[in-house]
């Protein structure tokens, strides 16, 4: 039931990491200037 | 649609969860479909493509996603009760199946040049898997999460908004591959249209794989399980908490219903019509007062509509998790009061400040995706856990009315301000106001909204419920 949920919180949880990684990174554009 | 009859893989016995299933496996099971749907609000990336490739305008472009919102919110309230009685998995599974056929359609529609596929494919058959995948985890999640409604929901209406995060800067990178001349750094790339075609394949089997994972990972829980330690009789002892239930078809018939559809609605206006307007709204608002050069750069613009995203995104996970602590009234109480004060200094003395600026409308974008994720957990306070998916679909013809209603008033009042590029801030002050007034209305709702009358619950044997 642990891997399970590892498996599961990993293939959601990366996914949005790289979404708000991105989100972030154009966000800081607003402070670039 | 209830006569139909299901593969037994998919019936609602085959999903009851045995003892020991650990709950916490459920929000990512809904995660995985509500980060796929979220790509509905990340169509920009290819919106300058379709144009190009269809030779038309913007307007008819937009109304492939157009016709999809619409679709959410009918789809949503006509499954609703289907939705409800089949469980998650079979929700989940006609979902992914929608959806990823609309991306299929869609891009032949593309590859062939036939804007009515793509209005059929993304528009009207992603659309029913827009609004079916929407409310599919919502009633699983309460059931799952009786001690903490507002943060089981508030995490899966949370991917919604992350899924749009995921989707912007992925769809670019593909498209990318898939077309070497396009830039995705560079504002005026445009990537060709067979670009998108694939880009749309790739997704519909992305996104198909994705949510047959949620479909397969969710279970129900069984009748008399409660989480340990939890007792109901504490729960009930807040005033608009019932444990009674309430069916769909009897919540439409009471004030309450049309009360919250009204906060619902004018919580989602106001959030709307900042958000459709965000990028100009900041450079228009720090422009010089004769209506010349901005002091902030398209770039920065960009920036601030990525801030926004974000504290939408948040706001929907701490805001409906603080609903759990604090009630739902009064959180709604923050969200349209505050809005009002917030949309106020906005109008007043935004421009003294581009911080300032940023703060204050991230604050209200906060309060935008804290009451749509708070939402289901209200309905549950009220109506109970019975049909809570089917009256949550049946809400969210607020938000259909709410997507069309916000930006009219916005660009009706700035249309009638003067053109675009020359405005400041004082154009948008009518516009702000008026969201004053529609914060206003939907406070008042809130206040009026009382518990459910016991002539419209459902009987408390079982048997005697009237199922659909």
């Amino acid at each position: 039931m642990t891997a399970r949920l590892v498996l599961a919180w990993a293939l959601v949880g990366i996914p949005l990491a790289y979404g708000l990684y991105k989100a972030i990174e154009t966000a800081a554009n607003l402070f670039a200037s | 649609m209830t006569g139909i009859s299901t593969p037994g893989f998919l019936a609602r016995e085959r999903t009851i969860a045995a003892p020991g299933f650990n709950r916490w496996l459920i929000p990512p099971a809904a995660l995985c479909v509500h980060l796929c749907i979220g790509q509905a609000y990340a169509t920009s990336v290819y919106k300058v493509s379709l144009t190009d490739r269809f030779d038309t305008g913007a307007t008819q472009v937009g109304f492939i996603f157009s016709i999809a919102i619409v679709m959410l919110g009918l789809s949503a309230a006509v499954a609703g009760k289907w939705v409800d009685h089949g469980g998650p998995r079979r929700a989940m599974f006609t979902a992914a199946c929608f959806w990823a056929a609309g991306f299929l359609v869609g891009a032949l529609g593309i590859s062939t040049g036939q804007l009515w596929l793509v209005y059929l494919g993304y528009g009207f058959i992603g659309g029913i898997g827009l609004g079916i995948g929407y409310i599919s985890p919502v009633s699983t999640l309460i059931k799952w999460f009786p001690d903490r409604p507002g943060l089981a929901t508030g995490l899966a209406i949370m991917g919604f908004g992350g899924g749009a995060l995921i989707a912007s800067p992925l769809s670019a990178e593909l498209l990318a591959r898939f077309d070497s001349g396009f830039d995705p750094t560079n504002v005026e790339s445009v990537a060709s249209g067979s670009a998108v075609a694939s880009l749309f394949v790739t997704l519909g089997i992305i996104y198909f794989a994705f949510m047959m994972f949620g479909a397969f990972t969710v279970r129900v829980p069984a009748d008399d399980w409660l989480p340990a330690g939890f007792d109901p009789e504490k729960v009930k002892q807040r005033a608009l908490i019932t444990t009674a239930d309430v069916s769909a078809n009897n919540a439409v018939k009471t004030r309450q219903f049309w009360l919250l559809w009204v906060v619902l609605f004018c919580n989602v206006t106001a959030g709307i019509g900042l958000l459709e307007q965000a990028a100009p709204a900041i450079q228009d608002f720090f422009r010089d007062t004769e209506g010349g050069t901005t002091a902030v750069a398209a770039a920065a613009a960009g920036g601030f509509v990525g801030v926004l995203s974000l504290f939408n995104m948040a706001g929907r996970f701490v805001w409906s998790s603080t609903s759990d602590v604090i009630g739902r009234k009064p959180i709604y109480v923050i969200y349209l009061g505050g809005g009002m004060i917030l949309y106020f200094l906005v109008a007043t003395v935004g421009d003294t400040s581009t911080a300032l600026f940023v703060l204050l409308t991230a604050i209200i974008l906060s309060f935008y995706g804290g009451g749509f994720a708070t939402v289901p957990a209200y309905l549950r306070d009220l109506f109970g856990t019975y049909e809570v998916g089917a009256i949550h679909g049946r809400l969210l013809t607020a938000w259909s009315a709410a997507g069309v209603v916000g930006p009219y008033i916005v660009n009706g009042f700035l249309d009638a301000q003067g053109e675009p590029g020359t405005l400041t801030s004082a154009a948008y002050q009518p516009a702000f106001f008026t969201m004053v007034g529609v914060l206003a209305v939907g406070f008042l709702a809130n206040l009026a909204i009382r518990p459910v009358a016991e002539r419209f619950h459902e009987p408390s044997d079982p048997t005697e419920k009237v199922t659909a």
